[in-house]
């Protein structure tokens, strides 16, 4: 008996040998304390993936951010349209555009031509539920001949290039798009990195694609850890187990050295959105006391540690023409007094909620209910996991929101975040917003197929939000992003798009 | 007859446990299927979001992923679908991802699973260093003092996420010794399981420090000591003795950490079961989620299994014939330290809280944040420059009151349901590998998000460990010729339980509830991003720990006076009860049978349980002496009754 119990303390010891399953890493990561993967960039990312890496989810940016897929056009620096897989393309009439097609291989060999272009355009036009990108728009796409592809809009679509730019329309080879309706990257792409393999939603390794029309890449490929927690991830970087590591949480920031910690503007906008379709905030003046008491300038340097920028409206510095155009607010209604306010809010509690998602969030809750409690309302927090309280918050269940949204979504284009989070029939109006003044600013906006008069209008629309107080700007995020010193040629985008492409490299 | 029915002859049969496991699975499984139903949150609107963090939850967009997913059919379609591909090794695909569930959840599973065994292996170690002094004097026969357990409390007190953010800062960034996260092979292995096994280790090695001095205070050991016999050899079987009792905690405490260590998992970046199941279930993906609550409930099952054969490995046919008492502690001197460490811990908790009440714990500050101990803030503040001295002291009696009040609940449920024998058990096994996140999960599903649903969430969970502990000590104590005797003499059902059952079990179920009584409050405040307990900016501990944890490195006073207040708290329970449970110990050995002395009748239990003492004793003496130095028998032989089966003929 005594054996026995040896033998099962044994077994006991040696079963975490014995069946040790763990993620492993392949290829030359096992050298690489050595510096013997030559070169290879280890990238932390924050999102793991939640489609094996399908262009039609949360994913898609992934594919853009390290360069495996592309679309026919890009974004450049300050948001326009750039050439990609099109070398250039013009606009026939107002719904036609032609576009050129370069000479370029997919990862699998075969050659990027026409057809395979409308196949791809075709099959994400069919996904279900659709793309993002493509859901207020309905596409068709022709081959013209093996290098040009014409596509056809029902309406006229001012901002179709900068479509095209959107992770969600990245073009890969035939054989990427299954019959059962999934899509897998997985050595599609024509980037110049080739996915090799996908481990589950921990790992990824990307290989250099030498046959990239855009030139051989300098680092030989790029090995992907997903690392969902924050601490985890800035951790990983100061342990030297990443070059990369992206989105370090503002209270991690100050512990990364001060050359590794790079800081990029974002384009998402942080907000206290007050329901104007029930409750307390129904009535104007109440509002108008709220935005008045709410200051997001306290927010910057505690909550965010710095790393934000006080809001003066729904776009910021990552939006570049947003200051330059910036319209002033007029006709906003008075702010009832304090002692006003308790009358009026006649003892209801104010419903503040906000979510776990953002770290900052419940901090900014905290900080806000005492600026609102100070003038006059009696604040009660709801503080949730997003997708435990979204059905109520579209519902409208709350007073205010403590908001954090990205102000250019996949299109690059303002105006698709205003019609869908401020017009009367948009499905994300967590507002309640039903003014006229506003659904007309943004129709304009949307209508308007000059760049600049365009960006002029989506200003007079954010003026027009911003009067009926539906929305209490707080402050920019920036985002930090962890950069170990022998890395060169990162990409800071504020859209979050782009991350490594053909310079990046180890020193 | 009715001495009978104390034999395990009358055990109830064996299938009833498997009919427990069985009918608590089904209800478990189909509660998860119905999860999105129950909740009212519609699946298609949490599947998007999951798949894309920007889509618009338009109603057209929606209608294509419940056509998608053949939402309209309902649940039971979807839970027959599920179950009818179980058979061919289909667990159906993930809602979420369109993959193939199994092999994921496998994957996770096997990750998992060997992380739990060195949590287990770390466990082990701990938990004998924590009784080592014990079974050092007891096997020596020095042992005169009790100990009250205190270093056990404060080892049992240290919450797994901030030993792990410890760890992962410490060793594995400042010192490079380990990798601070992944899963790239036995190295990355170490911390998380240190993280995991450290606080386990403190309970079990407490529960088995507190049983020890029994066993050594057996007759057999007493004989053995006098015959000669080295102390390992003493020690060793008094061990096994305990372990009996013991082992089976090992379920709820070691074997739930393969779903239950979410926190621990995300710090570290282990793709584990807990993170998967936690992700499935806040998307509402059913498969997945479905997949991996049957791979715990099975896993609950096989280890309960394996529990059950180790105990009879240990223990052999005494545990079968049912010839184990249960082990009585004996009377031993309090420590004097004792007293003044509850009265260190009691003073310093009061300081604490009057000190705190006194201040204003919501006075948020934004130019005072993270500012370190000094005379304006005793105890630092916190990121929002709130005093920590004050947020401590105000949420003292919240957290304290909730986290007892629960315990009481579990041990109530535990102790109710450890009786039921062998139904208990089956459902003991499937809830004690159960998640507290699926619990509250489940809860909000039914309640809403709500103030007590936080409590009543863990109190589904909780009860577990003592309806284990429950289970095996009465096992034990339903063995016993004293209990016999009392039954002979005609005790109905309330007197057994009153005289013999709740004496046996009370104590060490104390000690149980009140070494995990830290955990209570951790769990409680784990659960908040499912807007369960109170909503922030209340001050209570568990959140206190949970909102500061980022700032372990840059600001470790904001959780140090958490933590160490935790650790009072925790060290105060367990001296107070070691005391008082040391009174009602002594009273059960020696005052009561003193008490009853001269009494006829039913109430003749106890004296006979001291005869039967003195005749085992006599037996060994004379009849099964060994010379010197030649192996003995184990005791499970010389517990093995000298009289024939249902004799009752003395008195």
């Amino acid at each position: 008996m005594r054996t026995t119990t040896r033998g099962l303390l044994a077994a006991l010891a040696l079963g975490p040998l014995l069946t040790g399953c763990f993620v492993s890493d392949e290829g030359g990561s096992a050298t690489d304390g050595a510096g013997g993967s030559g070169g290879r960039l280890k990238i932390a990312l924050a999102v793991p993936p939640v489609q094996a890496l399908s262009p039609y989810s949360n994913d898609a940016t992934v594919l853009s951010k390290l360069s495996v897929a592309e679309g026919l056009t890009a974004l450049n620096k300050d948001g326009a349209a750039a050439p990609a897989l099109a070398k250039s393309w013009k606009q026939v009439n107002p719904t036609t555009w032609s576009f050129e097609l370069r000479k370029a291989t997919f990862q699998d060999g075969s050659d990027v031509t026409a057809e395979s272009v409308v196949s791809a355009l075709d099959h994400a036009g069919q996904a279900a539920p659709k793309p993002r990108v493509l859901s207020d728009v309905t596409l068709t796409a022709k081959a013209d001949d093996a290098d040009t592809v014409t596509l056809t809009t029902k309406a006229a679509d001012p901002v179709l290039p900068l479509r095209l730019a959107s992770p969600a329309l990245g073009i890969l080879a035939p054989k990427a798009y299954a019959k059962n309706g999934t899509v897998s990257p997985v050595g599609t792409g024509t980037g110049p990195f080739e996915i090799t393999k996908l481990t589950g939603k921990t790992k990824a390794t990307l290989d250099r694609f030498d046959g990239y029309w855009g030139g051989k890449a300098k680092a030989p490929g790029v090995d992907v850890t997903w690392i969902a927690d924050g601490t985890a991830r800035a951790s990983a970087l100061r342990g030297g187990d990443v070059d990369i590591a992206e989105w370090i949480p503002t209270a991690q920031a100050k512990l990364l050295d001060k050359d590794t910690r790079h800081e990029v503007p974002s384009v998402r906008t942080d907000s206290l959105v007050l329901n104007t379709g029930s409750g307390l905030f129904t009535d104007a003046s109440l509002r108008a006391a709220a935005r008045e008491a709410v200051d997001g300038g306290a927010l910057v340097d505690s909550v965010f540690g710095g790393y934000a920028d006080p809001a003066q409206g729904l776009f910021g510095p990552a939006v570049s023409w947003a200051d330059d155009n910036r319209v002033a607010v007029s006709g906003r209604a008075t702010a009832t007094t304090a002692a006003d306010v308790k009358t009026k809010t006649k003892g209801k509690t104010l419903r503040l909620a906000t979510y776990t998602n953002r770290a900052e969030l419940p901090e900014a809750a905290t900080v806000l209910q005492q600026q609102l409690e100070k003038a006059g309302f009696t604040v009660k927090q709801d503080v949730r996991e997003y997708t435990q309280m979204e059905a109520d918050l579209l519902a409208g269940k709350y007073d205010a929101l403590v908001f954090s949204r990205v102000t250019l979504l996949d299109t690059g284009d303002a105006v698709a975040y205003l019609a869908s989070d401020y017009t009367s029939d948009g499905v994300y109006n967590i507002a309640g917003l039903k003014d006229p003044k506003v659904d007309q600013a943004i129709k304009s906006a949307a209508e308007e197929g000059d760049t600049e008069r365009r960006q002029q209008q989506i200003m007079r629309a954010e003026a027009e939000i911003l009067r009926t107080d539906a929305v209490v700007p707080l402050v920019y995020e920036k985002v930090v992003q962890g950069i170990a010193t022998d890395v060169e040629g990162v990409l800071l985008d504020p859209r979050e798009r782009s991350l490594v492409d053909v310079d990046t490299h180890v020193k | 007859m009715s001495a009978k029915s104390a034999g395990p002859d009358s055990r109830p049969p064996r299938w009833r446990a498997g009919a427990g496991r069985v009918v608590a699975g089904t209800a478990l499984l189909t509660a998860v299927a119905l999860l999105p139903w129950l909740s009212g949150t519609d699946p298609a609107l949490t599947v998007l979001r999951a798949r894309s963090a920007d889509a618009d939850p338009s109603p057209a967009q929606l209608a294509a992923v419940r056509e998608q997913l053949d939402l309209d059919e309902g649940p039971f379609a979807h839970l027959a679908q599920w179950l009818g591909g179980l058979p061919r090794g289909d667990a159906g695909t993930s809602w979420v991802s369109g993959e193939p569930v199994l092999p994921e959840v496998t994957t996770a599973f096997a990750v998992s699973l060997t992380l739990m065994l060195g949590a287990l292996v770390v466990t082990v170690a701990v938990a004998a260093l924590v009784c080592a002094r014990t079974l050092h004097l007891g096997s020596r026969r020095r042992l005169r003092q009790k100990r009250a357990g205190t270093g056990a409390a404060v080892l049992a007190a240290l919450p797994k996420f901030l030993l792990a953010s410890l760890l992962a800062t410490v060793c594995g960034v400042w010192l490079g010794w380990f990798p601070s996260s992944g899963w790239a092979g036995p190295m990355s292995m170490v911390l998380p399981a240190l993280a995991l096994g450290v606080p386990s280790g403190a309970v079990i090695g407490g529960l088995l420090d507190q049983s020890l001095p029994a066993a050594f205070q057996e007759p057999w050991a007493r004989t053995w000591h006098a015959y000669g016999f080295s102390p390992r050899h003493i020690a060793r079987h008094a061990l096994r003795r305990t372990l009996a009792g013991v082992l089976p905690q090992l379920l709820p405490t070691v074997v739930a950490l393969v779903g239950g260590a979410v926190a621990v998992e995300k710090i570290f970046n282990i793709p584990g079961l807990g993170r998967l199941a936690l992700d499935a279930a806040i998307a509402q993906d059913l498969p997945p989620l479905q997949t991996a609550t049957l791979v715990l409930v099975l896993l609950g099952a096989a280890a309960g299994l394996l529990i059950q054969a180790l105990r009879r490995v240990l223990l052999g046919p005494a545990l079968r014939d049912g010839a184990l008492p249960a082990l009585y502690p004996p009377a031993l001197a309090r420590r004097r330290s004792t007293r003044w460490v509850a009265g260190f811990c009691a003073l310093a908790l009061l300081t604490l809280v009057v000190a705190g009440l006194l201040r204003d714990p919501l006075q948020v500050d934004t130019a005072a944040r993270l500012l370190p101990p000094s005379a304006v803030h005793p105890l630092g503040t916190d990121s929002l420059g709130r005093d920590l001295l004050a947020r401590l002291g105000h949420g003292a009696l919240r957290t304290a009151g909730v986290a007892l009040a629960v315990t009481a609940v579990s041990v109530v449920l535990g102790l109710l349901l450890g009786m039921a024998t062998q139904v208990g058990a089956g459902l003991t096994e499937v809830v004690s590998t159960l998640p507290a996140v699926l619990a509250g999960l489940l809860t909000t599903a039914v309640t809403g998000p709500s103030v007590w649903g936080a409590a009543g969430a863990v109190c589904v969970v909780a009860w577990s460990p003592y309806a284990a502990q429950t289970a095996a000590l009465l096992e034990q104590e339903r063995a016993s010729g004293h209990l016999l005797a009392s039954l002979s003499f005609g005790a109905g059902p309330r007197y057994l339980l009153r005289h013999h059952y709740l004496p046996a079990v009370l104590p060490s179920v104390l000690r149980n509830a009140l070494l995990r009584l830290p955990t209570t409050v951790l769990v409680l405040a784990s659960l908040g991003f499912l807007g369960l307990g109170e909503q922030p900016p209340t001050p209570e501990w568990g959140r206190l720990l949970s909102e500061n944890q980022p700032y372990v490195e840059l600001a470790p006073w904001t959780v140090l006076g958490p933590a160490c207040a935790l650790v009072l708290l925790s060290v105060l329970a367990v001296a107070v009860s070691s005391g008082s449970v040391g009174v009602s110990g002594s009273a059960s050995g020696r005052g009561r049978s003193r008490r009853r002395t001269g009494r006829t009748g039913r109430s003749g239990g106890r004296d006979v349980r001291h005869e039967e003492d003195v005749r085992l004793e006599k037996v060994v003496a004379a009849g099964m002496s060994p010379p010197p130095g030649s192996a003995p028998p184990p005791p499970s032989c010389r517990f093995r009754r000298p009289w024939p089966r249902g004799w009752s003929g003395w008195t």
